[in-house]
């Protein structure tokens, strides 16, 4: 079982799974879940490198999350 | 055989709907609003072979949660069955995020036909789709098409027509389909993504993945985004304005001089002539808001349909959000800097409703191009070479004021309402022209038909109350800008409150011409012009007024009216001078050429106004009551309550906020000074207590979420 980290803390070019959410349930994370971060997603950073608000690559799509609000999306790796 | 008279179309945000509603209705459209909110209603006409449909396309939304006011409508709509179908698009390139909106629309009704979008896009991105074996997963018809492609579009109507004559009894079902929660939803997609869909190529290899590694990259985003709002901003504004004297003369033409002459010709009697001529003047100023409001939506569907307007609000979120608002928010307050109306309207691209209310009350202290001629003047009469420092702080101090705003609002009407941001950024398409100058096109009928009812009405009463005029007891007309007109008398009246900003009794007419401001917050010139050029009675100016009702020129005002824009392109191309800061210049000559004031009203400026006064004027003439068509607008997307309450808003803020600097800098008197401190806790407090109001109201008027099966 690997370590459970911030998704704020993933690194580039590696994927991960959603493994959980601090301060859930909320209505942030509500929402994340509807736009489909939900627990054993694929999630990975998109190679475009901007650090605040940082864009992911999930579900065939790309979305940007605040910094200090994708803190709380827990990922471990594969 | 389903009797079907009334789609909706419905679909996430991005996801090509629009593109798909505009092939199917062709030019049979209409923009409007849903019946109590301001949420934008497209609808159209689908001509089919015995019959038309009523078509309407929904506002995109990614579920069916009333979280936002889309889809509380959205919601609303489908929920309450009043549309035979649900035509479902979904954008194959992104399927399990847009499954997710199908997902919700099964759990209110059975009437639904997917329409799966983009599927060529889908296979150059090497994603393969078994679009049968989708149709079986979700029990739903699912019929594939491209929406940019009349022909594929024609097609997929056919199969739509027969798939209609298949689909189930309809079934409302509240009660008799399970409920699942937002995870759940996600286990099905993601077993039904696994069984049709294949996935063959790398995705980061897609030509929007390329064009945002150098969009969002991390030091090139930045001058991107600026160099991209100062395309819009020149566009919009730049464009516009080329066209604002256009209509303006031609307008004044069309709808002031010719029925005046018409009239009088009839031998109407003057208060008639009064009366047309006061709404001939309201819908020449809507008419020169059409170039700019055009030009405004024209810009922004091209944002939009081309896929930045995402990455604007990505970049500029870091900005923004400290001020409590998404980053798209930056739009309209840069186009604020140019007019107020086009920025109210572009605050129409903020989905939720709190956000865009924000932003509508902060645009207007974005200190627009009508009110520069103001500063200009007195910055030639009384700042010389301060004058540049002086129009700086006036901007900040709109820029201050604006972020006080937002303050305010954060904390008092919009309390406890945080928005989070997550963001999706859609591909990038090659926007259709034919489509943007038509969404363009209608938004702005959409705005003179209902912002324009407004303006033309108050422009009306103020004409008339402009004209009207009493002396030695006896009613005459034609009195505008002079000491007698019944708004000079109520200027006059009122001269007394604005005597702690340092307006003294004796200058009665910079207290009037707050009146004609009204109008735009240029006409503060012109009146000020007049009624200090009438305070000695020059018979020079007479003369001039006289010479001002000569006779029509019916050709010579058209040929004016096309040259303007022959000028305003030379202008816009040779200068780059878009906010027109050139204008303000120590040149008293120079400006009084520019804005059609006589140099002599230099002398009457500095000598009824002191540095100070003349600073707290400004301050009050870039804060109060935004324009009339300023407010015609902020009706039209927020209702004429919260109009109201802007209006009322911004002129106690701006009597404030020009006291407390005047009496600070000058008058030194504590009473006043501790007032305007009253008025603006005041002003908060009165807020404070309306956002409980709100806050009662809306939860009266949107019924609770449907109740969910499981528990979270």
């Amino acid at each position: 079982m690997s370590k459970i980290i911030n998704l704020t803390d993933i690194g580039q070019g590696k994927a991960y799974q959603i493994s959980g959410f601090e301060n859930h349930p909320s209505e942030y994370t509500e929402k994340l879940h509807k736009m489909g971060f939900v627990e054993g997603t694929t999630i990975e950073l998109a190679p475009v490198k901007l650090s605040d608000p940082i864009v992911f690559q999930i579900r065939g799509s790309r979305i940007a999350l605040r910094k200090d609000e994708a803190r709380q999306v827990l990922v471990k790796e594969f | 055989m389903h009797k079907i008279e009334r789609i909706a179309i419905a679909g996430v945000p991005n996801c090509g709907k629009t593109t798909l509603f505009n092939s199917l209705t062709g030019s049979r459209q209409k923009v409007g609003n849903w019946p109590g909110v301001t949420v934008e209603k497209v609808e159209g006409r689908l001509p089919l072979q015995d019959s038309s449909i009523d078509l309407v396309d929904l506002p995109g939304t990614y579920n069916l949660s009333p979280d936002s006011e889309d889809q509380k409508v959205a919601e609303k709509v489908i929920r309450e069955g009043e549309y035979d179908l649900i035509l479902n698009v979904v954008d194959a390139t992104s399927l399990s995020r847009n499954l997710f909106l199908t997902m919700d629309l099964k759990e209110r009704t059975n009437q639904i036909i997917v329409l799966l979008n983009m599927v060529d896009v889908a296979e150059k991105e090497g994603i393969e789709i078994n679009i049968d074996q989708l149709s079986k997963e979700l029990n739903l018809p699912v019929i594939p098409v491209v929406a940019v492609n009349k022909e594929s579009v024609a097609k997929a109507l056919k199969r739509v027509e027969n798939a209609i004559e298949s689909l189930p009894e309809h079934d409302s079902h509240i009660s008799s389909v399970e409920v699942i929660d937002s995870v759940q939803k996600y286990a099905s997609i993601d077993k039904i993504h696994s069984r049709v869909v294949q996935e063959i190529k790398d995705r980061n290899e897609s030509i929007t993945n390329k064009i945002d590694n150098v969009v969002l990259h991390r030091f090139a985003a930045i001058p991107i985004f600026l160099v991209s709002m100062f395309v819009t901003f020149w566009f919009a504004i730049g464009f516009g304005s080329v066209f604002i004297d256009f209509f303006d003369i031609l307008g004044g033409l069309v709808f002031v001089d010719v029925p005046a002459i018409f009239l009088s010709s009839l031998g109407s009697p003057e208060w008639l002539l009064v009366m047309a001529g006061g709404i001939g003047a309201g819908c020449q100023t809507v008419a020169t808001f059409v170039p700019v409001v055009f030009f405004m939506f024209f810009s922004l569907a091209i944002l939009e349909n081309l896929g930045y307007m995402a990455r604007v609000g990505v970049v500029a979120d870091r900005i923004m959000r400290r001020i409590g608002l998404p980053g798209s928010a930056f739009i309209p307050m840069v186009v604020g800097f140019g007019c107020t109306v086009p920025a109210i309207m572009a605050a129409r691209t903020l989905t939720s409703k709190r956000d865009r209310f924000m932003t509508i009350f902060m645009a207007p202290f974005m200190s627009c191009g009508a009110r520069l001629p103001v500063y200009a003047l007195f910055c030639a009469a009384l700042f010389g070479a301060y004058s540049g420092f002086a129009v700086f702080m006036i901007y900040l101090a709109g820029l201050a004021m604006a972020i006080l705003t937002g303050y305010f609002l954060k904390n008092t009407l919009f309390k406890g309402t945080p928005s989070h941001f997550v963001m999706d950024l859609p591909l990038y398409h090659a926007p259709q022209f034919g489509a943007v100058f038509k969404t363009a096109w209608l938004r702005t009928k959409h705005f003179v038909r209902k912002a324009g009812k407004i303006v033309v009405i108050a422009v009306f009463v103020l004409s008339v109350l402009n004209s009207i005029g009493f002396k030695d007891g006896v009613i005459s007309f034609g009195n505008e800008d002079s000491e007698v007109s019944v708004l000079a008398t109520a200027g006059k009246a009122i001269g007394p409150v604005f005597e702690p900003m340092g307006i003294s009794k004796e200058n009665w007419p910079a207290s009037v011409a707050l009146f004609t401001g009204l109008f735009a917050k240029e006409a503060i010139v012109g009146t000020l012009n007049s009624l200090y050029a009438s305070m000695e009675m020059d018979p020079s100016t007479e003369m001039i007024a006289e010479e001002d009702r000569s006779s029509l020129d019916v050709a010579g005002s058209i040929t004016e009216a096309f040259t303007t824009i022959g000028e305003g392109v030379v202008g816009l191309v040779s200068s780059f001078d878009v906010l027109g800061i050139a204008l303000i210049s120590e040149d008293q000559q120079a400006i009084s050429e520019e804005i059609g004031a006589d140099t002599s009203v230099y002398q009457h400026i500095a000598t009824y106004f002191t540095v100070f006064s003349a600073f707290a004027y400004l301050l009050f003439v870039l804060m109060y009551f935004p324009c009339l068509a300023v407010i015609g607008a902020a009706r039209q997307e927020m209702g004429g309550f919260y109009a109201g309450v802007m209006a009322a808003y911004s002129t106690l803020l701006a009597w404030a906020v020009a006291t407390l600097f005047y009496q600070i800098a000058e008058g030194h008197n504590l009473w006043f000074i501790a007032l305007s401190l009253l008025i603006l806790a005041g002003v908060y407090g009165g807020l404070h207590l309306l956002g409980k109001r709100e806050k009662m109201v809306s939860n009266i008027v949107f019924a609770p979420p449907i109740r969910k099966s499981c528990c979270e």
